[in-house]
């Protein structure tokens, strides 16, 4: 009797659990190359800025990755990997300019940090090589994805509950929709240019 | 509203629709991919500031063979084609040394358009027509093609970089352009004598002799005039006559090796070139020995030329470049670390050059008496040009010049008694030569310019070249119909442009140039006797250019 009391609960728990964190899958479709969900900011819920600080490396004349999701709130290191002079700046974060910021000139094998306080995206470029271009997609919660080489995401350990979820690709127009989490949810997006 | 405001602001605005209006109609796609664009996959400001104008790292890009100065083979976006694995080097010398050749062609294609206004002095030329001839015209208003050029360069791996270009088509006609540069440049050989790297590299073939700013790949629309200076000694018999016929210029290509080293970006810069002499003698075209094979192919003999003489023309130049960035790091480097962004150095640059040539002429003449029997004589007339250049920049503005002077020996030609023979010879054949006034010219230019804008670029130059002798020769000429002489000793143009990037491989310049006076009338000094030029005018021009590459 204990132990089936023991594994119903081990059950009920882990069905409560199950609830508590689902995921949301989809697909992008429209463009093609990588695009980026998220989930938008839950009012009322903030959280702690990820102690991970993912680098972006200049090599070959070119950003590496060429797309970087991460939440509001992490430091992104700036590398310069080539052996010729580069440098990295934005003009703005979602169009607003106030957010843009050019991190100069330093050595070349060091790395320099930028704190993203601000949710958006940020389009790199670098002033000596006007082809480079990379994008910092900085997502208001850690829920976020990058899709496949299909289009198709999941975004994983979202907690139940109704939110909006945004899509974005460059090139593209922004596309947000409501999606109700219970367990496991499914929103597709369609952008265009 | 003010009347003169109002026309100001017409003309404003009229201003601007032409420049929208061009805009509007051209291509609007496509980035700048000429030859290196390719290779690399990367923008045509990644080397120039201003195409064809060189940055900084345009510069060591050229400085180390037409290529990246550390680890090429990482920016490469297409790979070269092995012309033998790289493990055949420990054969050698079993085998032929393996290098590369460009995974793609390395062409590059570039067109320019002109559309020209010269100024209002057209109706004066008709007082000069001959009778029974076409009346002496400048058009006012013409639209020309310019050049069609095809360019090739790149690097062969083992440090060897290449370059050909070729124009062919000028003004519209076909093939009369002809071979600009075409040289291998083997790049730091002072590696096999263990000197430091970089302070020997040897190029050979034709190419535009290492000057100060070049003209065979200048921005600008219209050349240097002191480049195109030829020393044409004073033909007028009024005067006392020179006979120097030098068309040696700056401008022209030279044939033969050439030695360099260091950088233009920063430090020493020296060449030493020798190249073929200016000589008067047989050309390769007129070259019918049956004995001297003929560069132009079988039928002719296979690969020869005629040569008129053993001895060459010899040019050198050194300069130093000092950077003038505070951080020394940054200084040594090939751009300069700016607080926004890699930028060209604040730099000063001087220099100085010497060009030491014989300019050769050949006569029929006879020997010395008693024989008197009729030779070829041959005046090898030593010629000299000499200067200095500097070329200051500092962020978006750049200042640069360069002062010439050029002294030509002057060999007079004598008779049996050692009398001078008038100019130009005719029934009285000279025996020799007898060492007259020299004939010189000075000059040079200034330039500024200053991008506001990476897109926009406001120049202005100031040419300034004096020869009493083409003064001289311009008179002389304009009895006979000349409507283009120098009226002055000192011929002073100013030539203020802009210039727009449409794209990074689409240009358009414009340029107004204030011509130096010319002659029109030559009536004779009732005091003097001497032939004086009268109604002096300008020839202004303004020209718009619109050019591509790709």
């Amino acid at each position: 009797m204990k132990r089936n009391t023991l594994v119903l609960s081990v059950l009920v728990l882990a069905l409560s659990v199950a609830t508590f964190a689902g995921d949301i899958k989809g697909k992008v479709s429209g463009v093609s190359g990588a695009s980026v969900v998220w989930v938008e900011a839950i009012p009322g819920k903030t959280f702690p800025a990820p102690e991970k600080h993912p680098v972006i490396d200049q090599k070959g004349l070119m950003f590496h990755p060429h797309i970087l999701a991460t939440p509001v709130g992490t430091t992104v290191e700036f590398l310069n990997s080539d052996n010729v002079a580069h440098n990295v700046f934005w003009t703005s974060i979602s169009g607003n300019k106030k957010l843009g910021h050019n991190l100069g000139t330093w050595p070349r094998g060091e790395k320099k940090p930028f704190k993203f306080e601000q949710a958006g995206v940020a389009p790199l470029l670098c002033n000596v090589h006007p082809e480079m271009a990379a994008y910092i997609v900085v997502t208001p919660t850690p829920y976020f994805a990058e899709t496949d080489a299909s289009g198709n995401f999941t975004i994983s350990g979202v907690p139940d509950g109704k939110y909006t979820v945004t899509a974005w690709h460059e090139g593209a127009k922004n596309q947000s929709k409501p999606v109700s989490v219970t367990g496991e949810a499914t929103v597709d997006f369609t952008l265009t240019k | 509203m003010d009347s003169v405001f109002g026309k100001r602001l017409c003309s404003l605005l009229v201003g601007l629709a032409i420049v929208a209006g061009l805009v509007l109609l051209l291509p609007k796609k496509g980035n700048a991919i000429p030859a290196f664009s390719r290779q690399y996959g990367t923008s045509c400001s990644t080397c120039h500031v201003d195409f064809p104008k060189l940055n900084d790292f345009g510069k060591a890009f050229k400085d180390a063979g037409f290529k990246f100065p550390k680890d090429d083979e990482t920016y490469l976006k297409v790979p070269p084609v092995m012309l033998g694995a790289p493990a055949q080097k420990e054969l050698w010398p079993k085998t032929i040394w393996p290098g590369t050749i460009p995974g793609l062609p390395p062409i590059g294609l570039r067109m320019n358009n002109f559309f020209q206004v010269v100024g209002r002095n057209r109706g004066r030329f008709g007082a000069y027509s001959a009778p029974s001839s076409i009346p002496q015209f400048i058009p006012r208003t013409d639209f020309e093609t310019g050049l069609f050029s095809i360019f090739t360069a790149g690097n062969f791996g083992s440090e060897i970089a290449f370059w050909v270009d070729d124009d062919i088509s000028v003004a519209g006609g076909n093939g009369n352009g002809g071979l600009g540069d075409g040289y291998l440049k083997f790049v730091n050989i002072g590696r096999f004598m263990k000197l430091p790297k970089d302070s020997l590299s040897l190029r050979a073939g034709q190419f535009e002799l290492d000057l100060p700013f070049t003209q065979a790949r200048s921005y600008n629309l219209s050349g240097y005039d002191i480049y195109q200076q030829a020393n044409i000694g004073a033909m007028n018999s009024m005067f006392s006559q020179q006979n120097v016929n030098n068309g040696f210029a700056f401008a022209n290509v030279a044939q033969g090796v050439e030695l360099s080293g260091g950088h233009s970006y920063g430090g020493y810069h020296y060449s030493i070139a020798v190249v073929n002499q200016n000589t008067s003698g047989v050309d390769q075209g007129s070259n019918n020995s049956a004995y001297v094979p003929s560069a132009t192919g079988s039928n002719n003999g296979g690969v020869g030329f005629a040569s008129d003489s053993n001895f060459k023309d010899i040019y050198g130049r050194f300069a130093y470049r000092f950077n003038l960035e505070r951080d020394s790091a940054s200084r040594n480097d090939v751009q300069a670390a700016g607080p926004m962004g890699p930028r060209d150095h604040t730099s000063l640059r001087l220099g100085t050059y010497y060009f030491y040539g014989r300019s050769v002429q050949r006569y029929l003449g006879l020997t010395p008496a008693p024989a008197s029997a009729s030779t070829v004589l041959t005046a090898r007339e030593p010629f000299y040009r000499v200067g200095g250049d500097f070329n200051f920049n500092y962020r978006e503005f750049n200042a640069y010049g360069l002062f010439m002077y050029g002294r030509d020996h002057n060999l007079l030609p004598v008779d049996s008694t050692g009398a001078l023979i008038p100019l130009p010879i005719s029934t009285i054949l000279p025996v020799g030569f007898f060492h007259g006034t020299a004939a010189k010219f000075s000059g040079g230019f200034i330039q500024t310019d200053y991008m506001p804008l990476p897109w926009f670029m406001a120049t202005m130059r100031w040419d300034s070249v004096n020869a009493s002798a083409d003064r001289i020769n311009g008179l002389a000429g304009s009895t006979a119909g000349s409507f283009n002489s120098p009226f002055n000793s000192t011929r002073n143009r100013f030539t203020p442009g802009v210039q727009f990037l449409i794209h990074a491989n689409i240009k358009t310049s414009f340029e107004y140039q204030f011509r130096p006076q010319q002659a029109v009338l030559v009536v004779t000094d009732p005091v003097t006797g001497l032939p004086v030029a009268t109604n002096p005018f300008r020839t202004n021009a303004a020209t718009v250019g619109l050019e591509f590459v790709y």
